[in-house]
C-alpha cells in the first residue's frame, strides 16, 4: 500500500491529497498541517465582516469530508524534517515527535506574509491573516476602533478593506504604487482607485507608510508626513514562499527563491513533489518558470502533483493565471499576462483597448463593460486580457479566457467577441428564421455556444 | 424552459430564488438579513426579449472542467452540476468561465454558490422556486428526456 504524505493543508495541499486518493484509492494519503482548522483564505473577509463568527463555522475540508475522499488529516502538527534517503518525515504533534514513512510526498507549505520594513510593524494591532486566529484578531480589534489602515495591493487586501468598511469603519488603503499592479494595466488600476474612493475607501498611494507609531499598541501611522490616527493596521502586502523546510532538506530552489519543480511538479528530490505558493510555476505563454502565488494555480499544480505522487505520469504545458473578484461593486477579471508579469519573463507585449461601443452588444445595452484590455505578443497573439464591469462580466470573461488559453490572433478574436446575451439573441433570431425550435442554449468545453434543437 | 413570449422581466423568479436561499425564508426578514440573500439566476433583458437564465445544464460543463479541486461535479448527465462547498477553495475561476454568470461568490463563506435547479425541492416533488413564482407561467421545468410541446419561439 502506497503511503503518500502531503505537507501543508491549504489549496494546493488539499487538492493534491484528494487527487492522490482518486488516482490510487488503495493508497494511504495523509495531510499534515500546522493549521488548527483547514483554511480557505477567501473566508477571511467574511470572518472580519462578521458574516462568520467562529473559524470553526467555516466548513472546508473537514475530517469527515476528507475521509469520504480517502484522505487522513493530521492537524495541528508540524513537519520538522524530510529524510529523502530513508524516505521518512519527522512530525511533531501534541509535544510528541514521530517518524512517518512515505513512498511519495508533496510539499505544499504555502507562503509567509510579507512584513513591510516599516518602523513599528511589530506593535500590537498590526495584523496579518494567514491563519484564522490572526483574522479573528482583526475582527476583534475592529469592534473597538473606528478607523483602520490596510496595507496591500491585491484582491485579498481589498476584500478585507471592504469587509472593514462594511463594519462601519473609516478605512484607509495604502499601496506603494497602484492597486492590483500585477493584474491590471496602469489606467485600469487608476480607474478602480477613483471608483473605490467614491465609495469611501480612502486611497493613500505613491509611497509606503513610513512609520507605525504609538506605545505598545498602534495609535497612528505616518504617510507622506501626514499623521493618521488608527488602532488597526492590516498587512496584506503579499507573500514570500515558505521554503524553510525545503532548504533544510536540500531541496533545490529556483531563481525566485521558491522551490524549483519540473513540468511534472517533481522537486530535485526523488519522489518528492511540490505545489502552491511555495513553488515556482511554468508559465503557459512563455514556458518560463516564475513565482506566481495564486490560489487557482496552486490548486491546479496540486492536482498534478497529487496524481503523480500516486503513480500518474501527468505533465503540464504551463499554467494560465485567471483571477476574478468583486470589490465594492466592480467585477474585475485578469487573465494571463499583464505588462507587469510580462516584464518578469522578458515578454514583449502590446496593450490594446477593448471598446465596448464597437460590439454588437452596443445596440442593446448602453455600456456592457467599463474597461477592457487585450495584451498581445509580437505575433499579435493574445497573451493577456483584463475586464472591469458592473455586472454580468462573465459574459465576456469566458471568451477572454479562451483567447488567452489558445493564444488566439487578436483580429480573429475581435471579429467574434460579443456578449453571451448578444450571441443568444443572434442564435434565437437565426433559429426563428430557419423555423428551428430550440430546447436549450448551453456551452461546451470547446467554448462554443451550443444550441440543442428539438428532434 | 422559458416561453420567451410570456416573460415580462418582472423578476419574481429572482426574488423567489433569493428567498429560498435566505435564512428566514420570509420576505420581510430576508430583506434585513446580513449577508443579503443571493439569487442564483438572472433575468437577461434586452430590447427584444427577456429570459431568466438558470444553470444551463451544459452537456460538458466548462465549470466542471476548470474547477481545480473537483468541488464542481455532477453524478450523471441528468443531474444538475452542484458545488461540494467543503472542497471549494474560492479561487473563482468558475465565476470567470460560465458564459451565463451562474456561478457566484457566496458572501457568507466565500465558497461558490450556483443554481442547482432546486435539486432538493424537485427531489421532494416540488417545483423549482423560480418556476413556482412565475406569474405568467413562462417557466416550466422539463427533464432533458421529455418531449416538449411544439410552440413557436419556445426556448430555454
Amino acid at each position: 500500500m502506497r503511503k503518500i504524505i502531503i505537507i501543508g493543508g491549504s489549496a494546493a495541499g488539499m487538492t493534491a491529497a484528494i487527487a492522490a486518493a482518486e488516482q490510487d484509492p488503495s493508497a494511504e494519503v495523509t495531510v499534515i498541517t500546522s493549521d488548527r482548522v483547514p483554511y480557505r483564505r477567501p473566508a477571511v473577509p467574511a470572518l472580519i465582516a462578521g458574516y462568520i463568527t467562529e473559524p470553526s463555522d467555516i466548513k472546508v475540508f473537514s475530517p469527515e469530508t476528507l475521509k469520504r475522499h480517502g484522505v487522513k488529516l493530521l492537524c495541528p502538527a508540524e513537519v520538522t524534517n524530510i529524510d529523502s534517503k530513508n524516505k521518512n518525515i519527522s512530525v511533531k504533534s501534541n509535544g510528541k515527535e514521530s517518524k512517518l514513512l512515505y513512498d511519495s510526498a508533496v510539499i505544499a507549505t504555502g507562503g509567509l506574509a510579507k512584513i513591510p520594513k516599516i518602523a513599528g510593524a511589530d506593535k500590537k494591532g498590526v495584523c496579518t491573516f494567514t491563519t484564522y486566529e490572526s483574522a479573528a484578531e482583526i475582527a476583534e480589534i475592529a469592534k473597538n476602533t473606528d478607523c483602520a489602515m490596510v496595507i496591500g495591493a491585491g484582491f485579498i487586501a481589498l476584500e478585507i478593506a471592504e469587509a472593514l468598511m462594511h463594519k462601519g469603519l473609516d478605512v484607509y488603503f495604502n499601496v506603494r504604487s497602484r492597486i492590483l499592479r500585477t493584474l491590471l494595466e496602469p489606467d485600469v488600476s487608476e480607474m478602480l482607485m477613483h471608483k473605490f474612493e467614491q465609495q469611501g475607501l480612502q486611497m493613500l498611494t505613491g509611497q509606503a507608510i513610513s512609520e507605525i507609531g504609538g506605545s505598545d499598541r498602534v495609535e497612528y501611522v505616518i504617510h507622506k508626513s501626514n499623521k493618521l490616527t488608527t488602532n488597526l493596521v492590516v498587512l496584506g502586502a503579499g507573500v514570500n514562499p515558505n521554503v524553510a523546510l525545503a532548504k533544510k532538506c536540500d531541496i533545490e530552489l529556483g531563481a525566485s527563491g521558491a522551490i524549483r519543480v519540473d513540468n511534472q511538479m517533481q522537486t530535485s528530490a526523488k519522489d518528492i513533489y511540490a505545489a502552491g505558493d511555495c513553488t515556482e510555476t511554468l508559465d503557459l505563454s512563455t514556458s518560463k518558470y516564475t513565482y506566481s502565488p495564486v490560489g487557482s494555480i496552486g490548486a491546479l499544480a496540486g492536482r498534478i502533483a497529487g496524481r503523480n505522487a500516486a503513480g500518474a505520469n501527468l505533465q503540464t504545458d504551463g499554467f494560465l493565471r485567471a483571477q476574478a473578484d468583486n470589490i465594492l461593486g466592480a467585477q474585475i477579471y485578469s487573465i494571463g499576462h499583464s505588462t507587469t508579469t510580462a516584464k518578469n519573463v522578458n515578454l514583449q507585449v502590446e496593450v490594446h483597448n477593448l471598446d465596448a461601443h464597437q460590439m454588437g452588444e452596443q445596440n442593446r445595452i448602453a455600456k456592457p463593460f467599463e474597461m477592457g484590455k487585450l495584451l498581445t505578443n509580437r505575433e499579435d497573439k493574445i497573451v493577456g486580457a483584463q475586464l472591469i464591469s458592473k455586472k454580468h462580466g462573465s459574459q465576456f470573461s469566458w471568451q477572454l479566457y479562451r483567447a488567452v488559453l489558445t493564444g488566439e490572433n487578436r483580429k480573429d478574436f475581435l471579429g467574434r467577441f460579443d456578449s453571451t446575451r448578444a450571441k443568444m439573441v443572434q442564435a434565437l433570431v437565426d433559429a426563428k428564421q430557419s423555423k428551428v425550435m430550440i430546447d436549450n442554449i448551453s456551452v461546451d468545453t470547446s467554448f462554443t455556444l451550443k444550441l440543442s434543437k428539438k428532434p | 424552459m422559458v416561453d420567451v413570449e410570456k416573460c415580462l422581466a418582472c423578476k419574481s423568479c429572482e426574488i423567489a430564488c433569493a428567498m429560498v436561499h435566505s435564512k428566514s425564508k420570509a420576505l420581510e426578514e430576508a430583506i434585513a438579513e446580513s449577508p443579503k440573500p443571493q439569487r442564483m439566476l438572472t433575468v437577461e433583458a434586452t430590447t427584444e426579449f427577456a429570459v431568466p437564465i438558470q444553470c444551463r445544464h451544459c452537456e460538458t460543463p466548462l465549470c466542471v472542467e476548470i474547477c481545480p479541486t473537483g468541488a464542481l461535479r455532477r453524478h450523471d448527465e441528468q443531474q444538475p452540476v452542484v458545488v461540494e462547498q467543503e472542497l471549494c477553495i474560492g479561487c473563482k475561476m468558475c465565476t470567470l468561465i460560465c458564459p451565463f454568470g451562474i456561478l457566484q461568490i457566496g458572501l457568507e463563506e466565500r465558497a461558490i454558490i450556483k443554481c442547482d435547479i432546486c435539486l432538493e425541492r424537485t427531489q421532494a416533488g416540488e417545483e423549482p422556486a423560480c418556476v413556482e413564482a412565475c406569474p405568467t407561467k413562462a417557466l416550466k421545468l422539463v427533464s432533458l428526456d421529455e418531449p416538449t410541446e411544439s410552440k413557436p419561439n419556445k426556448s430555454r
